[in-house]
């Protein structure tokens, strides 16, 4: 039946098209008669008709109602193809808010490997969403949280996120502090951390100066590492490393301020961001309580109508004790992984300051896929003097970004560095 | 095997399908050639159907553009190589004879009627949903509806002007437009209909506040005393039933019988959009309404949003548009091998930027290589004669008129009005140079009673060519029932007037089939003739058939060809 139809249908079709080109005067190349003229001059076959021997046949007009009749008569519904209905379907349910499932791909603390994830995103009111997200790694990195965030506050000058959630970490490494650590000396050591925070993004005249204020209640609660290297404590003692196991409970209040003309933060090709950021965080029992300072630069450089951007970024942490107290190592200003010194494990080098310069030529392939080359370099050192830029530790890479407009859902890159390659699959952009 | 036996069942049966409509062997008949594509029958059946955004461009950016053109001849053209007027398409700026239509006036008023929106207030019905500019759909002071748009902050007076200007030229080219003015917005004098909705992020329709009409206004230019310059296109009458698409027929209307792929007026749009810099060449731009003529049923076809036009095609970070896809595949895999050294033509092109007019240059412009965001089947079906026929539109847009368009646009600056103009003229005068001199531009054959032939050559009458050596006429008798002709003779002359040979006479025949080609060294294409028909008439003879490149068809070189060619 079905096929009998689809016939009958094609069959109009057909029908009908011919009809149309016949009808209106148009031949098709195909159905055209090669001119056949003989080289005698005599009487044409016709000759004898007269101008208006045609006036009882039909008309061009007759022809077209023929067809047009013929084709009322096997009239059809208009009609999507599936796979258009699928993709008209997807599209509605993802803008009318229907598609609450979403992947996530974060993992608990940098350094896990890969992971998988996913969330549930609800909207609480036309604009508010409530997101409950988790994540594992192979290497037993675990995440959940749930995150509330209003976008439109005082009139749509400020976003407020506000999250809860519990994060365990089983395998960071430690390599000891300063430029002279070596790969050779890692240690593991874990954390659990329960977690719960509130910050506001402030754009007062909604361009480009931006407030960022906020306050987190949390604990690190850490304990030995698992994995290949050996744990944390078999190599070091409290005394010689502060804050080994440690359970310190702050309260984090941060407030920074900034300029940002990035078009988005997570793609652009254009803009910058100059922001510092004040954190404070005080340790309940007054132990491991300590301040820092960022200071953040990046800018966007389109050369040529974006066949090219030079994106460069610089990233100056200090960290600093308050009173007697110390900082403990997972907490000091770290640099190395898949973000900054991308040939270099994870939090490799550590100490009270860090200082990390980055350069990315980045090429337009197309709208949505750019490659780049880039140079990391960074140091650490226990006084911001310290940071100077010679014995830098460097690499040089190559990356594919897939992205769009607002966001970079995926970046491929391979690194480069003294210490060997490293391969970086992230769902964000460098900076 | 059931769907092979299916398709040889399908082939069987639509090659004897034709026979029931066939001509009869009848090549001309009396009303020959029509001026109007008849509609006969009532499509009051006919339902609502969109297109999907995201499938439509993915399936034209990764299923049309890797089709190959059919070579198929426009099938919705009369005998005399024309396209008939019809639901799609009024012949305006020549006639269906292709003779000029227009005057400065006519290009100026375009599709609009005396009543104007009336801006005293404005009621807030809903946002607008479509495109990247910020708008509303309103009623005015009178109670007409009003689909209005404004333009971006860093682009004041450009998008409206670009809509007044497109939506004229494509009116005077001959599509259904939709009536557009420009007049202000003044969100003093606005009232919020009490049942006018906006789609909230989470999908559901809440009330529409004023804080939701702050927030478009702050994507739109405004005006120093606080009003908003703003384009207001009128509700088209009638039911609206989706979109028309470029390729296939609507199964539920009885008058759609041409594929849109082969619809001449719609493969001009790639040399008619390459002109404007139409770049949003898209099927979801257009609309179908079902409105009632001659107390019927019928679906008028509209190229409804001709916005993404002029300079402001581009957005300020986007500056491929009109020079790539929005997925252009060579292009990449160029920019990608090369680290992006090797450029292309867009990240060089230099523009002279005007606000009020964005990016748009007509030094480099090369319609061969223009390119829509994505191509549609009937873009990718333009030939050689299609194109040949949009270029004389193009061509029949004089100074004046251009000038009379883009007035329409009301610029603050004169300069920027100027500016545009001049750009228009330069892409005209290089669509005329490729396109008017690509094949034999033999036009507007007419034969005496005493049985002299004159003519026209639209491409040395535009300037783009030197007058050929010579023209050669081969005459022969036809039989309008059999199709078989008998030689008459061959004469030549060096002018557009062309003696019968000995042996003509009156009386010879009903129908006179002549071949007219042109001698030209620097255009040996031109040697390819034309093929006309006469038919004998009480007191002379009248034009009834012309076939340009009647047995040689070519198909226009892909804009990939073209731009590998030139580098």
């Amino acid at each position: 039946m079905q096929v009998e139809d689809s016939v009958k249908r094609v069959v109009t079709c057909c029908a009908v098209t011919a009809a149309i080109a016949a009808g209106l005067g148009a031949r098709p190349a195909a159905a055209q008669t090669p001119s056949n003229v003989s080289a005698a001059v005599s009487p044409a076959p016709d000759a004898a008709a007269a101008p208006d021997d045609q006036t009882q046949e039909a008309s061009r007009a007759d022809l077209i109602e023929q067809a047009q009749s013929q084709k009322a008569a096997a009239l059809a519904p208009a009609k999507r193809a599936k796979a258009e209905e699928y993709i008209t379907r997807a599209g509605n349910a993802f803008l009318g808010g229907q598609i609450r499932w979403h992947s996530f791909f974060h993992s608990a603390y940098a350094g896990g490997g890969f992971t998988l994830g996913a969330g549930y995103t609800k909207f609480v009111s036309p604009h508010n969403t409530l997101d409950t997200r988790g994540s594992i790694t192979f290497t037993g990195y675990k995440r959940i949280e749930t995150e509330f965030i209003a976008p439109g506050l005082f009139d749509r000058r400020a976003t407020l996120n506000v999250i809860g959630g519990w994060r365990e970490a089983t395998q960071v490494g430690f390599y000891g502090f300063g430029m002279t650590s070596t790969v050779d000396a890692r240690a593991n050591y874990s954390f659990q951390q329960p977690y719960g925070s509130a910050m506001l993004e402030l754009r007062p005249t909604r361009k480009v100066f931006v407030m960022r204020g906020g306050f987190e209640l949390t604990q690190w609660k850490q304990a030995e590492g698992s994995g290949s290297e050996p744990s944390i404590e078999t190599k070091y003692t409290p005394e010689a490393l502060p804050g080994l196991g440690a359970q310190p409970v702050y309260f984090h209040t941060a407030a920074g301020i900034g300029i940002d003309s990035r078009t988005a933060a997570g793609y652009t090709r254009q803009g910058g961001l100059y922001a510092v950021t004040f954190h404070d965080f005080t340790d309940k029992e007054g132990v491991n309580g300590f301040q820092e300072l960022d200071y953040e630069i990046v800018q966007h450089i389109p050369v040529l109508r974006d066949a090219w951007v030079i994106s460069l970024h610089g990233l100056l942490q200090t960290a600093y004790s308050k009173h007697d107290e110390q900082i403990p190592f997972f907490m000091m200003p770290s640099i190395g992984g898949g973000s900054d010194l991308r040939a270099y494990a994870s939090w490799r080098l550590r100490d009270l300051n860090s200082l990390l310069l980055q350069a990315e030529w980045r090429v337009l392939a197309n709208r949505y896929l750019d490659m780049a080359v880039f140079y990391d370099a960074g140091r650490v050192g226990p006084y911001v003097k310290s940071l100077k830029f010679d014995e830098l530790k460097n690499d040089v890479g190559l990356g594919f970004r897939f992205h769009g407009p607002a966001a970079t859902p995926l970046r491929i890159e391979l690194a480069k560095g003294n210490e060997g390659f490293g391969l970086v699959f992230a769902a964000s952009q460098a900076f | 095997m059931r769907r092979a036996l299916s398709f040889v069942a399908i082939v069987l049966l639509a090659s004897l399908a034709v026979v029931p409509v066939s001509t009869g062997g009848l090549r001309f008949y009396t009303d020959d050639p029509i001026g109007r594509e008849p509609e006969t029958r009532d499509a009051s059946k006919a339902t609502p159907l969109g297109i999907e955004l995201f499938y439509e461009y993915a399936y034209n950016l990764f299923v049309t553009e890797r089709k190959k053109p059919s070579n198929t001849r426009a099938l919705n053209l009369n005998t005399v190589d024309e396209v008939p007027d019809s639901s799609w398409f009024t012949n305006r700026i020549l006639d269906a004879t292709g003779a000029p239509n227009l005057s400065a006036e006519h290009v100026a008023r375009g599709p609009n009627s005396d009543h104007k929106p009336a801006p005293e207030q404005w009621v807030l019905l809903r946002e607008k949903t479509a495109g990247t500019t910020p708008g509303f759909t309103a009623r005015d002071a009178n109670g007409q509806t009003w689909f209005l748009q404004f333009d971006a902050p860093q682009y004041p007076g450009a998008s409206t002007a670009d809509v007044e200007i497109a939506t004229k030229i494509f009116w005077a080219l001959g599509y259904n437009q939709v009536e557009t003015f420009i007049t202000t917005f003044d969100p003093r004098h606005v009232v919020i209909d009490k049942d006018a909705t906006i789609r909230r992020p989470s999908g559901e329709r809440t009330r529409f506040t004023h804080d939701d009409v702050r927030r478009i206004l702050e994507r739109a230019a405004r005006n120093p005393d606080g009003t908003y310059r703003t384009s207001a296109g009128r509700l088209l009458p009638g039911k609206i039933v989706g979109n028309f698409r470029y390729s296939g027929t609507r199964p539920d209307d009885p008058n759609d019988l041409v594929p849109h792929q082969h619809r001449r007026e719609l493969r001009a749009l790639r040399v008619f959009g390459a002109w404007m810099n139409l770049v949003d060449l898209k099927a979801g731009n257009t609309l179908d309404a079902l409105v009632t003529e001659n107390a019927r049923s019928v679906i008028k076809h509209y190229l409804q949003d001709v916005g993404s036009s002029l300079g402001m095609a581009n957005d300020p970070g986007v500056w491929d548009m009109g020079w790539e896809y929005f997925y252009d595949g060579p292009a990449m895999r160029r920019r990608l091998r090369s680290f992006g050294f090797d450029l292309s033509p867009w990240q060089t092109v230099q523009y002279t930027e005007y606000p009020s007019v964005g990016r748009f240059e007509g030094d480099e412009f090369d319609p061969t290589t223009w390119k829509p965001q994505t191509p549609t089947s009937a873009y990718l079906e333009l030939r050689a004669d299609d194109a040949f026929w949009a270029a004389r539109r193009v061509v029949a847009f004089s100074d004046d008129l251009i000038r009379a368009a883009v007035h329409e646009g009301e610029f603050t600056d004169a300069a920027a009005e100027r500016h545009l103009a001049a750009v228009l003229m330069k892409r005209r005068d290089r669509i005329a140079q490729i396109y008017l001199a690509q094949i034999n531009p033999i036009v507007d054959p007419h034969l005496s009673p005493n049985g002299t032939l004159t003519f026209g050559n639209a491409a040395t009458a535009a300037g783009v060519a030197e007058p050929p050596t010579s023209y050669t006429a081969r005459w022969s008798w036809f039989d309008n029932a059999t199709g078989a002709t008998q030689a008459i003779g061959e004469t030549r002359s060096a002018t557009t007037t062309i003696v019968p040979p000995a042996g003509w006479s009156r009386d010879g025949g009903s129908f006179v089939e002549i071949d007219i080609a042109a001698a030209s060294v620097e255009h040996p294409s031109w040697q390819q003739p034309i093929r006309t028909y006469f038919r004998r008439t009480g007191d002379g003879w009248r034009l009834v058939g012309l076939e340009r490149l009647a047995d040689q068809q070519i198909p226009i070189t892909s804009p990939e060809r073209a731009t590998e060619e030139k580098r």
